[in-house]
Parts: C-alpha cells; sequence; structure tokens
C-alpha cells in the first residue's frame, strides 16, 4: 500500500487529453436542454414501473411477464437497463455521488444505455406481439414500457452528444468514388460519418489517485460481476431471452467504453497485475461451483480448450504476424496421439495406456514435429506462403486421418469412425470421470475436466505473457512488424519465427491431448478449415481476431463468444456460418483492431489517428506526451 | 486406361481448369499484394450462375447451343461478386496491415459460400449439372471426354486472349506498369483502381469459365466445390511463380499432371501401396508444393522479389 | 494574369504529425521555381501532395485555374501537371520505349506520341541506343533521364522534378542540370525539388527555402544565392 505515493502524480493530470479538432458535440434531435434531460429522467421512471406491470395476458410467452408488481424474465433486463440508465444519466448530470460512473462526464453513456434499454424493451414488445399473433395481447403495461423507453431514447437524443469532427482531409470523396458531389448517397454517407460518437479521447481522473482498497474492490467486483453476468446469460432458458440480454450486454459494455470506465478500469488492472489476474483465475475457478450444471460445465470445458488453442495460434499470428490457416490440425495431431497411447481398445496400440503427464507430453511432442516439418520448409519464404502450406496441411491432415483406416490407407486411425472409447484421466489418483463431492456442492465428470483444462489454461497463458515480454516475444514483434529491419538489427528471422511456429503448435497439441478425453473420442470432422461448430481453423482465426491480436484475454474472450453464441441461437444454425462471414467483413472493416485492442496492434491499424495521447497516457503517463510530440 | 499418355492427357485437363482459377488468384496478387482467398468461392458462384441458366432456358435444348449463354450468366455472375468484393470488402483496407485483408477474404469466401448453400434452391445438396454427352473420342489409345475437349479449348483461348491482352492494349500496360510501382502508376495517368477493378474482373471472367468445364466434366456442382478447387489453383499460381500469369497456366498443368500420376502410379511403388489412389491425391500435390518451395521459393517462373510487406 | 500553379496554405499530415505547415507558394508560366531544404523539410511531401497522392488536410491549390483538392492523381496528370518522382521509379521490367509510351499514358495522338519519343531520345541519345533495353538494367544517371524524358511525354505544362540530382556522380549531375537549362530555354515551366542548393539557385527563376514544413526565406534564385544565412546554411560556407 506504501506504493500509492510513488503512483500518485502531483497533478491530478488526465488520462487523456483532447484533441482541438476532435471536440464537437451536439444533439441529434433539437431540444432544449432541460426538456432532454426531463424527457430522459422520465422516460427511466417510465420504463421501470412499466417493468413492475404486466406485458402480456398470457403466460405463453416465455418467462411470463403477466404477473402484476413482479418482473420477469425479459422485464428484468429492462429493469436493468433503465436503472443503469438513470444513474448513468444523474451521474453525467452531475449527481453528486454518481459521476464516479461517467467519469469523463460525455452523455454518450447515457444515450448508448438508453439504446440498449429501448432496443430491449422494444425487441421484447415486438417478440410478444409477433410470437402469439399480433398488438392485442399485449396489456397497457408492455404499451407503456414501449413508450417510456421511447420518450427515454428521445430525450438522450437531445442531449448534446460528443460526436466525430468533420474529416477535413477528404477522404469520403475517396472512398466515395464517383458518386455525385451531393447526391442522396453521398449525403447519407456524410450523415453517417458525422453520426459517430467520440468518446475515446475525453479526459478522465486517473484511477490511481483512489485509495488502494478502492482498487483492490473494484477489481473484485468486476470479476464477481463478471462471473455472475456470464452465468446469468448461460443460465437463460430461451432464445428471447438470450437476445434481450446479448442486446443489453453489448450496449452496456459500449455505454462503459463511452463513459470512460473501461479506460479507468484497464489502468487499474494494469497498475496491478498479478491481482487482476489472480482474480481473473479465482473467478474462473468458481465458474463450476456457482453454476453447477453438467451442461454449462461441457460448454466450460469446451471453451477453454478453444480458448487455450486460439492463445497459441495468438502467439503465432498475433505476436509474430504469421498467418497459420490450418492451425486447428495441430490440435488434431494431439488430440490423435493422446488417444493412441490412451489404451482405448480401438487404438492400434491398445493394449499402452500413458498415464496423462506423459500423454500430454506425447502430444505436444507430435504436434510440435509436425510444427517443424511444416514450418521448416516455409517459413524461409514470404508469409504468404505459409498461409497456403498451413491450410494445405490442415487439409492433409484431415484427408490423411480418413484415409488411414486399413482400406485406402495404412490402419492408423480408423478412418471416418475415429478412435472411440478413449477411458477417462486419472489425475493423481482423482479420477476425472467420476463425480466427487465437496460440501454440498457435487463436481461431475465435465467440472473435473473443466479445472484440469483451467490449468492447463493458466499455464498456457504464464507461457504466452512470459514468451510475450522477453527478448523473443520483442523479436516476434519486429519480425511482425518489419521483417527486414529486424533481420538488420541482428534477429535470425527464420529461427525467431520456427520457434514461434512450433510454440504455437504444442500449445494445441497440449490442448488437443486434454480434449481427445473429454470428448471419449476423436474423429476427423471436427478438424478441418471451417464449419458450423468450433473449433475449425476459421473459428479460431476469428476467435483471435474478433478478441484481439496479441492480447491474452482477447481470444479468450473471442472463444467464449464464439462457443456461446451459436450455442445459444439455435435458431441461427442455417445462418450461422454465413452471418459469420459477413462479421468477419465487417471487424476487420470498421475495428481491425478486435474487441480487446493490444496497445500497439492499435495503433497500427489506425494509422491516420496514429500517436493518440489517450493511449500513450494509458500505459506510461506523462513522459509518452512528450514522446508523441517529438 | 492406366497408360502414361491417357495420365498426361487426365492431367492436362485437370491441370488447365487449376491453371484458369490460377490466373485469378496471380493478377489479383501480382497488383495489390492480397490473396484473394474468396476466389474458389467467385468460381463456385460461376458454376451456379451457368447453371441458373440453363435452368431457365427451355427444356430439351441443346447443350452446345446453351453453352454459350450459360458462360456468359455465369460469367456475369463471377464478375459481379469479384467487383463488388474488391470494392466494398478489400477498397477500404488498402493500405491496412496485410492481415486485415486476408481475414476479410476468409469471411467473403465463408459468406459466400453459405449464401449459396442457404438462399440458392436446393443447394444443400450436389445439384446436378447438364452433360456434354458421354461418348469420349479416341486419339490412339487416349480417350476424350468432349467436356474435355471443351476445358481445353477454353483455357487456350482464355489464355491467348489474356496474352495479347496483358502485350499489346494499353489498358493491358497500366497493368504492368500498376503491378511493378502503382504510384508511379498514378504519376502516368493510369486510374489503378480501375486497373483494380479489371483484374479482379478478368479473375472473375476465367474462374466462370472454370466452373462451367468443372460442372461439365464433373456432372454435379456444390457450393463448397470453391474451397478445394481454390486451394489447388493457388497451389499452382505459387508453384508457377505468383504474379506472372504464364506462370499460374504452367503451374496448373504441372500440378494437375502430377496428380494424375501421383494417383495412378504411387501405389506401384514398393512400399507404398496403400498411399495411391483418390485420396491421396490432394497430399501428393501438397508434397509436390513443398517440394517446389524448397527448391525454387519463387516459383517456376517467379522472379526473385523481396518481401513487399 | 494568375500563376499557373497557386499553393495557398497547404498543410499536409501523416497521422496527427504535420510535415507540411501551411505553405504558400506560386509558379508562373515560364518559371523555374525550386524548393530548397535539408532532408524532412517537407518538399518531397509538397510534391506528393500537388500530383494527389497525398491529401492535404488544409489549404488550397489551384492549377490552371482548377482546384485540385479532392481530384485524383490520374486526372491531375491529364490537366497538364507532371511529376518526375524523388528516387526516380522507373518500371524496371519495361523497356525504355514502353517506360517512355507509358508517359504518354493519357494522350491518343499517336503520331505527335512517336515525335515526343524521337525527341525524348535526341534530349537523352542514351535513351535512343538501348530502347529496346529493360529500364532496371540503367545506370542511376541513366534512369533518371528516363525519368525525365517520361514526365515530358505527358506534354506536362508544369513539370516536377523531385531530386534528379539524387545520388548521382559529379558529372551525371551536371548533364541533368543542363537538361533542365535546355528546357527552361524551350519554355517548359519547372517546379524543382533539390538538395544540391548551388545548382538549384542558379538557374531558378524563383526559389524557396523549406525547414520542417514551413517555408523560410523567398526570393530570386540569384538573391538566395548570395544570401548569408542561406550560404551557412545550404552552400557549406562558414
Amino acid at each position: 500500500m506504501t506504493d500509492i505515493p510513488l503512483t500518485e502524480p502531483l497533478q491530478p493530470t488526465p488520462l487523456g487529453t483532447t484533441h482541438p479538432d476532435a471536440a464537437r458535440s451536439d444533439s441529434f434531435v433539437t431540444l432544449p436542454p432541460g426538456v432532454a434531460r426531463i424527457a430522459t429522467l422520465v422516460g427511466v421512471a417510465g420504463t421501470i414501473v412499466s417493468t413492475f406491470m404486466s406485458w402480456t395476458y398470457t403466460s405463453a410467452f416465455p418467462g411470463d411477464l403477466t404477473v402484476n408488481g413482479y418482473p420477469g424474465g425479459l422485464q428484468v433486463l429492462t429493469l436493468i437497463g433503465a436503472i443503469l440508465t438513470g444513474l448513468v444519466a444523474l451521474g453525467a448530470f452531475g449527481v453528486k455521488g454518481l459521476t464516479w460512473l461517467v467519469p469523463n462526464r460525455s452523455p454518450n453513456a447515457v444515450l448508448l444505455l438508453a439504446a440498449g434499454t429501448f432496443a430491449t424493451t422494444w425487441y421484447a414488445v415486438i417478440a410478444i406481439a409477433q410470437e402469439l399473433g399480433g398488438l392485442a395481447n399485449l396489456n397497457p403495461g408492455g404499451f407503456v414500457a414501449a413508450v417510456a423507453s421511447l420518450v427515454l431514447l428521445v430525450g438522450t437524443l437531445g442531449l448534446p452528444i460528443d460526436r466525430q469532427p468533420l474529416d477535413p482531409s477528404g477522404a469520403e470523396y475517396y472512398e466515395l468514388g464517383r458518386l455525385s458531389e451531393n447526391g442522396p448517397a453521398r449525403g447519407t454517407y456524410r450523415w453517417l460519418r458525422q453520426a459517430r460518437l467520440n468518446h475515446g479521447e475525453l479526459p478522465v481522473p486517473d484511477p490511481a489517485r483512489a485509495p488502494a482498497w478502492v482498487q483492490y474492490l473494484t477489481i473484485v467486483v468486476v470479476a464477481a460481476a463478471g462471473v455472475k453476468v456470464l452465468t446469468y446469460g448461460l443460465a437463460t432458458g430461451y432464445t428471447e431471452l438470450f437476445i434481450g440480454y446479448l442486446i443489453l450486454v453489448v450496449f452496456t459494455l459500449w455505454a462503459f467504453i463511452a463513459a470512460g470506465l473501461t479506460r479507468q478500469f484497464s489502468k487499474i488492472t494494469a497498475d496491478h497485475r498479478p491481482f487482476a489476474a489472480l482474480m481473473g483465475v479465482v473467478a474462473a475457478v468458481a465458474y463450476p461451483f456457482v453454476q453447477n450444471n453438467e451442461h454449462w460445465a461441457n460448454l466450460g470445458v469446451n471453451i477453454l480448450i478453444f480458448g487455450t488453442v486460439a492463445l497459441g495460434l495468438n502467439i503465432v499470428v498475433g505476436l509474430t504476424g504469421l498467418l497459420d490457416l490450418g492451425y486447428v490440425a495441430f490440435l488434431g495431431v494431439g488430440a490423435y496421439a493422446a488417444a493412441l497411447v490412451s489404451g482405448s481398445q480401438y487404438s492400434i496400440w491398445s493394449g499402452v495406456e500413458f498415464p496423462f503427464w506423459a500423454a500430454a507430453l506425447t502430444g505436444m511432442a507430435a504436434s510440435l514435429v509436425f510444427g517443424v516439418l511444416i514450418g521448416a520448409p516455409t517459413l524461409r519464404l514470404r508469409g504468404d506462403y505459409l498461409a497456403i502450406v498451413t491450410l494445405g496441411f490442415g487439409e492433409i491432415f484431415r484427408i490423411a486421418v480418413n484415409n488411414l483406416d486399413g482400406v485406402s490407407g495404412p490402419k492408423v486411425t480408423n478412418g471416418p469412425n475415429g478412435i472411440s472409447q478413449i477411458p477417462d484421466l486419472s489425475v493423481f489418483g482423482y479420477n476425472l470421470g467420476d463425480p466427487h463431492q465437496f460440501g454440498s456442492i457435487t463436481l461431475g465428470r465435465f467440472a473435473n475436466y473443466y479445472l484440469l483444462m483451467l490449468v492447463i489454461t493458466v499455464i498456457v497463458v504464464l507461457v504466452f505473457t512470459r514468451a510475450s515480454d522477453s527478448r523473443i516475444g520483442r523479436s516476434w514483434i519486429a519480425i511482425r512488424e518489419d521483417e527486414t529491419a529486424a533481420t538488420a538489427m541482428g534477429i535470425n528471422g527464420f529461427r525467431v519465427k520456427l520457434i514461434a511456429f512450433a510454440l504455437g503448435a504444442s500449445l494445441a497439441g497440449l490442448a488437443g491431448t486434454v480434449s481427445a478425453h473429454v470428448t471419449y473420442s476423436v474423429v476427423p470432422n471436427p478438424y478441418q478449415f471451417s464449419g458450423a461448430a468450433p473449433p475449425n481453423s476459421a473459428f479460431l482465426l476469428a476467435a483471435v481476431v474478433l478478441g484481439g491480436m496479441g492480447t491474452v484475454s482477447g481470444p479468450v474472450l473471442g472463444a467464449a463468444l464464439l462457443y456461446i453464441v451459436p450455442e445459444k441461437l439455435g435458431f441461427l444454425q442455417r445462418y450461422e456460418l454465413f452471418a459469420f462471414g459477413v462479421t468477419l467483413i465487417l471487424i476487420m472493416r470498421f475495428r481491425p483492431e478486435g474487441i480487446i485492442p493490444n496497445r500497439r496492434r492499435k495503433l497500427e491499424f489506425h494509422q491516420d489517428e496514429a500517436l493518440l495521447p489517450a493511449q500513450q497516457a494509458l500505459g506510461d503517463g506523462t513522459a509518452a506526451l512528450g514522446k508523441a510530440g517529438a | 486406361m492406366h497408360t502414361l499418355p491417357q495420365q498426361l492427357a487426365n492431367g492436362l485437363f485437370l491441370g488447365s481448369m487449376y491453371g484458369l482459377i490460377a490466373i485469378g488468384y496471380t493478377m489479383v496478387y501480382g497488383i495489390v499484394q492480397l490473396i484473394n482467398f474468396a476466389h474458389g468461392e467467385i468460381f463456385m458462384t460461376g458454376a451456379f450462375g451457368a447453371l441458373t441458366v440453363w435452368n431457365c432456358l427451355p427444356d430439351g435444348m441443346n447443350i452446345w447451343a446453351a453453352l454459350p449463354l450459360m458462360l456468359i450468366g455465369g460469367a456475369i455472375v463471377s464478375v459481379l461478386i469479384a467487383v463488388g468484393a474488391e470494392r466494398f470488402a478489400y477498397r477500404p483496407l488498402r493500405g491496412a496491415p496485410r492481415l486485415a485483408p486476408l481475414i476479410t477474404a476468409i469471411g467473403l469466401s465463408l459468406a459466400l459460400q453459405q449464401a449459396i448453400f442457404v438462399w440458392y434452391p436446393g443447394a444443400d445438396n450436389a445439384k446436378d449439372f447438364p452433360q456434354l454427352g458421354t461418348h469420349p473420342y479416341h486419339l490412339g489409345s487416349i480417350a476424350i471426354q468432349r467436356n474435355d475437349i471443351f476445358l481445353v479449348a477454353a483455357a487456350v483461348v482464355c489464355m491467348v486472349g489474356l496474352a495479347a491482352f496483358v502485350r499489346t492494349s494499353r489498358t493491358g500496360r497500366a497493368m504492368q506498369a500498376t503491378a511493378q510501382d502503382p504510384d508511379t502508376a498514378q504519376l502516368m495517368g493510369i486510374d489503378t483502381n480501375r486497373i483494380i477493378v479489371i483484374a479482379f474482373a478478368i479473375g472473375g471472367l476465367f474462374a466462370a469459365v472454370a466452373g462451367v468445364a468443372f460442372g461439365l466434366k464433373y456432372g454435379q456442382i456444390t457450393y463448397n466445390m470453391g474451397f478445394q478447387a481454390g486451394l489447388k489453383a493457388f497451389t499452382a499460381a505459387v508453384l508457377g511463380g505468383i504474379g506472372n500469369i504464364y506462370g499460374a497456366m504452367l503451374g496448373g498443368l504441372v500440378l494437375g499432371i502430377a496428380e494424375a500420376c501421383a494417383t495412378a502410379y504411387i501405389a506401384n511403388i514398393p512400399g507404398m501401396h496403400q498411399l495411391g489412389g483418390q485420396g491421396w491425391a490432394n497430399v501428393w500435390a501438397f508434397v509436390l508444393l513443398i517440394v517446389v518451395l524448397l527448391v525454387r521459393p519463387q516459383g517456376l517462373l517467379g522472379e526473385r522479389v523481396a518481401d513487399r510487406a | 494574369m494568375t500563376a499557373l500553379l497557386e499553393v495557398e496554405d497547404l498543410r499536409v499530415a501523416y497521422g496527427k504529425i504535420e510535415a507540411v505547415k501551411g505553405i504558400s507558394f506560386s509558379v508562373e508560366a515560364g518559371q523555374v521555381v525550386t524548393l530548397i531544404g535539408t532532408n524532412g523539410a517537407g518538399k518531397t511531401t509538397t510534391l506528393r501532395t500537388l500530383s494527389g497522392l497525398l491529401k492535404p488536410i488544409g489549404g488550397r491549390v489551384t492549377f490552371d485555374g482548377k482546384v485540385l483538392s479532392r481530384i485524383p492523381p490520374h486526372k491531375i496528370v491529364s490537366l497538364g501537371l507532371a511529376h518526375s518522382p524523388e528516387g526516380r521509379h522507373i518500371f524496371p521490367r519495361l523497356t525504355i520505349e514502353q517506360n517512355l509510351l507509358l508517359g504518354a499514358f493519357l494522350r491518343r495522338d499517336s503520331a505527335g506520341i512517336t515525335r515526343d519519343v524521337e525527341r525524348a531520345y535526341e534530349l537523352f541519345p542514351i535513351l535512343g541506343e538501348r530502347r529496346k533495353q529493360a529500364a532496371g538494367t540503367l545506370s542511376g544517371g541513366e534512369q533518371q533521364m528516363l525519368a525525365m524524358g517520361r514526365a515530358l511525354m505527358s506534354q506536362p505544362k508544369l513539370l516536377m522534378l523531385d531530386e534528379p540530382s539524387m545520388g548521382l556522380s559529379p558529372i551525371m549531375m551536371q548533364k541533368i542540370m543542363s537538361t533542365i537549362v535546355e528546357l527552361r530555354s524551350q519554355g517548359t515551366t519547372i517546379l524543382l525539388v533539390e538538395q544540391n542548393a548551388q545548382a538549384a539557385l542558379s538557374l531558378a527563376d524563383h526559389a524557396h527555402v523549406m525547414e520542417i514544413g514551413t517555408i523560410k526565406l523567398s526570393g530570386t534564385g540569384q538573391d538566395l544565392l548570395h544570401d548569408e544565412g542561406v550560404r551557412k546554411t545550404y552552400l557549406g560556407e562558414d
């Protein structure tokens, strides 16, 4: 606790400084300032009240929204959204005691929360009307909710929103090409460009000035809230509730970003990294105990496996900048290797049963060998070649394990039938297949595997962070940024790239060994380039890209999203891959740095907005501001 | 059937198709250094476009008469998709790190595949493609299917036309200039955006021809046929030296012949009797790629250039 | 009469770093105007902005009565503004003749083009001797000649030359400079960017000294050549 005065600046330095050209704030809807604020608060109040009313006559709509005085299902989400909007609005309006909710005092956060509340509420109302066949199925409460949330939205639209400045460079001309100078298309386009919110650079107070206990408490509370929100989402019993949940969570997170809260929080975690990491692990360990359900534990294992493999891929793609399009094959190599030495009667070495540590080493070693075999010839060449060779390798792996069935090829893998009846693991005499009792809580098979996998994930995270902060990690990044320059600095590009590639491969192999046991059997099918469900190479890459290249939490978050969303939105199944493809395109277009941007990476992707004082200041305070000007 | 000349001929036919698709990869790569990963799907949509035209034509129409219309229909679809992809997906990312457009390309590839799968009537199963007739012609001991004649003729026409276009036309010169130095090409008054669009369009056109040829050759088309074919074609482009149009065709032919011969003869090698056959063809194509990259990294006709990334 | 090229308060930035911070100058038809200054002064950035390769963040460029901002580079060429870029940037795998023909890309008068190709060979006989040779095989000085000849092929109203003497032997540099004198005597309007201040100033009608993104000093070439400060800083005299 004594270190606080050292980090505390003499002056209350803002985390970011406003760029003079960037300041532009006006409302979307012209309302007198007082009216906008009153409408906002009235809307909040009305929406809150509406959730205590009955929205529909029948309990045919899931969640039972018929009860007066007791919100249920989607009403709870509307209620949470409205309360959050109200608190944040009061904070933004300067009410003492709540201003900490909106550190940058920008009303953008209020607008975003109001939009989230509005969207959730109207989604609920429309879903009721549509599923039950007409507006007649709505009770007055439903109408009140719809109107009140609309008032709320309009009110916030009347607030002075911080927006993007007009683009002085004329870049829009080049994007639009030959569209007529003042046609409707250009008009719309201009409007859309101007409508973009801008809150990234608004100054927020430095959280390091807060007492240390507040900072620690913040981390604990956020971790606990994270687990709560996640388990709530997983426990949503029906599609409508999950969609409403998704809408609200997305808008709320966006609002927190807009308010500057996430920036403060990331500063806190950066200052207390070991503690934050510990809390992350504690939250993850708590998951099977809180969410005591085998189905969700199973999902948890799979997310961890998928996330761990994505982290391994992140070394290759995110840190070193090598595009590996067949990465899932290394998971497959690990899984098959583990299956072959598992003692399964379908293995060609059915008598061989390695203990877990030996099987894990075997899986890693097998993946490592393949990684070097693929990497050694291609890593000397231009990066594009690696993409095609790894893509080819991924394909070959799948074809080969399909053909190694004794008919089309030598008998090794049983072809499409795969190796099944893989026995459960036993670690230190603790059989992971059996349920175990901890007080009143029973940990089932998947919960056991979840905890085992969590250990492996932690190991991989440690490897990742240690490596990326080390000499070799800096070499990787140097290679990614400019291979020619890096080589000129004396970095042996080939060797460094091969290490990254081989390390990534063996981490995937390690995850593969566990996955073989979790799923009882290994078959060729999951190890393809793209498919409807993770893991496959396209999804792995997407997890890394979506989450944020070069970060630890990004790929894990990306993996979780890519696992949970398809699981929950079953009706999307037919459109899922299509939506997935379109999402990839849109993300690359609008947020190429991913959900959780790596600082360096963000600079790289947004070169035209490069050297943002905000980002410099986030990392190392005032010294960097001087550098930015140099 | 399994004589060497026959295998060579089979490889030539297959290779012509790889070459036609490979041209699209190589032209785009030569000008914007982008692996248009979605090119395999552009090939696939071309085949579906042609099939749509066939289904719209009156029943019992002579296939030879319908073929030009099918080619036009397929070409329109492929070219539109290729140009649209450039305009709306790739162009905004120009100047972004190289990984960004590549990931966009993967997304585009998935989206196109799934769009056909979901919305093209009946495309969740293989769709039958009209046939040119089953009686092969015989040239000595070699049996040649009618569809293979179409394929080779199309490949020759396309290749000769493209070579003439690039060598003699004003746009062709502009293309060469843009590939060598895009900034300076603009200083010459070349609208490089237009050149890039043309490169995508030519790639789309050739892919459509290959798509029709694929349908005629195999009798069926599927929504995911672009992946394998695209992978092979890209391999062919790299084999031949990426960025070089003649290399793309040569790479295609070498790959096709190697594949045909591997399928037929690998099993005769002692100790490898289980590694021949169609199932392993892709494996051998891939092994060939690795070997060529080891021996001649710039590809068969490629020039040694530094990594421009 | 208004100037052929009018630059007013031009500002260009890379990201948030401004490389050109509001410069103004003009070029009259028939003049040779030069921008001199050290590395990083913003000279090349200015030329690249004038030809449209970079987009300005502020200011106004008028060429031959037309405002240039928001016109893409290939259209600017068609207005009569030719740019021979820094580092020559010839097309290495094309022949010399193909390079020259690309310079005339926007022209449709094949007879005129043939005539101008011959004229370029007269100006630079060495190019005429090697017309079918790949341009990448030429020496640095020969490549510079080719770049200049290529820029002239578009029949420009204004020829912009970026560091034509860079990396050349003194003899070759002499040749290039005398070619510029010859072009001037034929009435070609030239905007010349140079680090070799002595040579540039001695043949310029008008000159501007650039320093970290701004114009520090302007005057006729002779004035600046005899200016105390310029002599110290740029001509290496104490």
